[in-house]
């Protein structure tokens, strides 16, 4: 393979008709991964709070707890008492972008590395930040806000607004995307280099290991901490530190 | 064909940046099933359980407040107890102290009497042998003094008429 092609999801099946401007459903990777993420947190909720004790409690449960206060701590922490309802939410964005960025680790598409997905969660949370704003202004200050401070500023102010969501959902599908690039990069490479490596042995034997990419064990592990793991975890945590601040944000004004 | 089954036929794949609208719609509505099951699986039995630990915690410092309530009524029914034991005890050892010193000066002087009484029976013991010794020394002595004196003068004398002589000097012998 000296050829390395970076495409989007798979299309595993098709429904052939075509809906007005929507389209043809596809089920494609992406959806079929994130089926999978959200059964693979579900079946872990399942499996974290079951046997719950309020005494002498275990190890798993002592995690389990933790991870709600974390969730807590984190949204009232950002938001404030008030949004304590987003909780859930917050935590739902969090552990499917982080399961759906660490899922490429075992060598499946990753739902992340496909822009509808990020462009669905920023969709959402731009209309919970325009929701609040409404909310905090009344409607006519939300439109009011747009002319400020000057009419003329109304086209970059909504921009600006739009700006938010598009930069959310690029930011996130950047990082994977890169290291979904990264990594089919890094895999051909060294593919190519230990073929041409064992080449050099003489004979049949050279021949037949030099089939074998034998750089591709291991060394792309090292970069993978980084554009996997690194970029995996720091891209969940940003989204959700955003959505949190946003919204938080919309609500005072 | 209806459908593009999966592994059989080459598999299309999606451009990698696309507007895929279904997907979109899919994935919104996955996010917000996905909030439901976290917040039904995870969040609800851990707030239950830990609702159900706060009010556990909270019954057993109820609880703990009662005890010590309990505890200090207790113990000032213990002290209370405990002061009257030792006022009884006191008592009871100054009854018994009292009674001892009644009872040893009772012995005392039962004693005493005792040996008063001892000493008083000895002296008239003492007092009536001596009678006895002077009596028969009396009986004795008057008939050796006859013997003498008969000796004496040679002739009888009456005993009769020489008694009172007779008592009369040992009379004397015995105040002397």
């Amino acid at each position: 393979m000296d050829k390395l092609s970076i495409t989007g999801p798979k299309i595993r099946f098709e429904i052939p008709y075509d809906f007005p401007l929507l389209g043809r459903i596809r089920i494609t990777d992406t959806l079929i991964i994130s089926w999978v993420v959200m059964l693979i947190i579900t079946l872990l909720c399942i499996w974290l709070t079951r046997g719950l004790k309020v005494e002498k409690i275990s190890k798993k449960q002592a995690f389990a707890e933790m991870l709600v206060e974390m969730a807590d701590k984190f949204v009232i922490g950002n938001m404030g008492e008030k949004f304590a309802y987003m909780v859930p939410f917050v935590a739902a964005l969090f552990a499917t972008s982080l399961v759906s960025n660490l899922i490429s680790l075992f060598g499946v598409w990753s739902p992340t590395a496909d822009l509808n997905t990020e462009a669905a969660w920023a969709i959402v949370v731009f209309i919970m930040i325009t929701r609040q704003k409404i909310k905090a202004n009344g409607l006519g200050g939300y439109l009011k806000g747009f002319t400020e401070p000057i009419v003329i500023m109304t086209p970059f102010n909504m921009l600006s607004e739009l700006s938010t969501p598009i930069s959310m959902a690029g930011r996130h599908f950047g990082n994977i995307l890169s290291g979904v690039v990264i990594n089919g990069l890094m895999y051909t490479a060294l593919a190519v280099a230990s073929s041409k490596l064992l080449g050099l042995l003489p004979g049949a034997v050279g021949a037949l290991l030099s089939q074998i990419p034998i750089l591709d064990v291991g060394i792309p592990a090292i970069l993978s901490v980084y554009f996997d793991w690194f970029t995996g975890v720091m891209q969940a945590f940003i989204f959700c530190m955003l959505t949190t601040m946003y919204i938080a944000n919309a609500a005072e004004a | 064909m209806l459908f593009n089954i999966p592994f059989l036929a080459e598999t299309a794949t999606q451009d990698l940046v696309s507007v895929a609208p279904w997907t979109f719609i899919a994935q919104i509505c996955n996010l917000f099933i996905q909030m439901l099951l976290i917040k039904k699986f995870l969040f609800k039995p851990i707030r239950e359980m830990l609702a159900k630990r706060q009010e556990l915690a909270d019954e057993k410092i109820r609880k703990a407040e009662a005890d010590q309530v309990a505890a200090e009524e207790l113990k000032s029914s213990y002290e209370k107890n405990m002061q009257q034991a030792k006022d009884k005890a006191g008592e009871i050892l100054a009854t018994a102290q009292k009674n001892a010193a009644t009872q040893s000066d009772e012995i005392i002087r039962a004693a005493n009497e005792q040996a008063i009484a001892m000493k008083s029976k000895a002296e008239a013991d003492i007092a009536q042998e001596r009678r006895k010794a002077v009596n028969e020394l009396k009986g004795e002595i008057g008939s050796m003094a006859m013997e003498i004196a008969g000796k004496v003068i040679e002739r009888e004398i009456s005993e009769k008429d020489h008694a009172k002589l007779i008592d009369e000097f040992i009379e004397n012998v015995g105040k002397a």
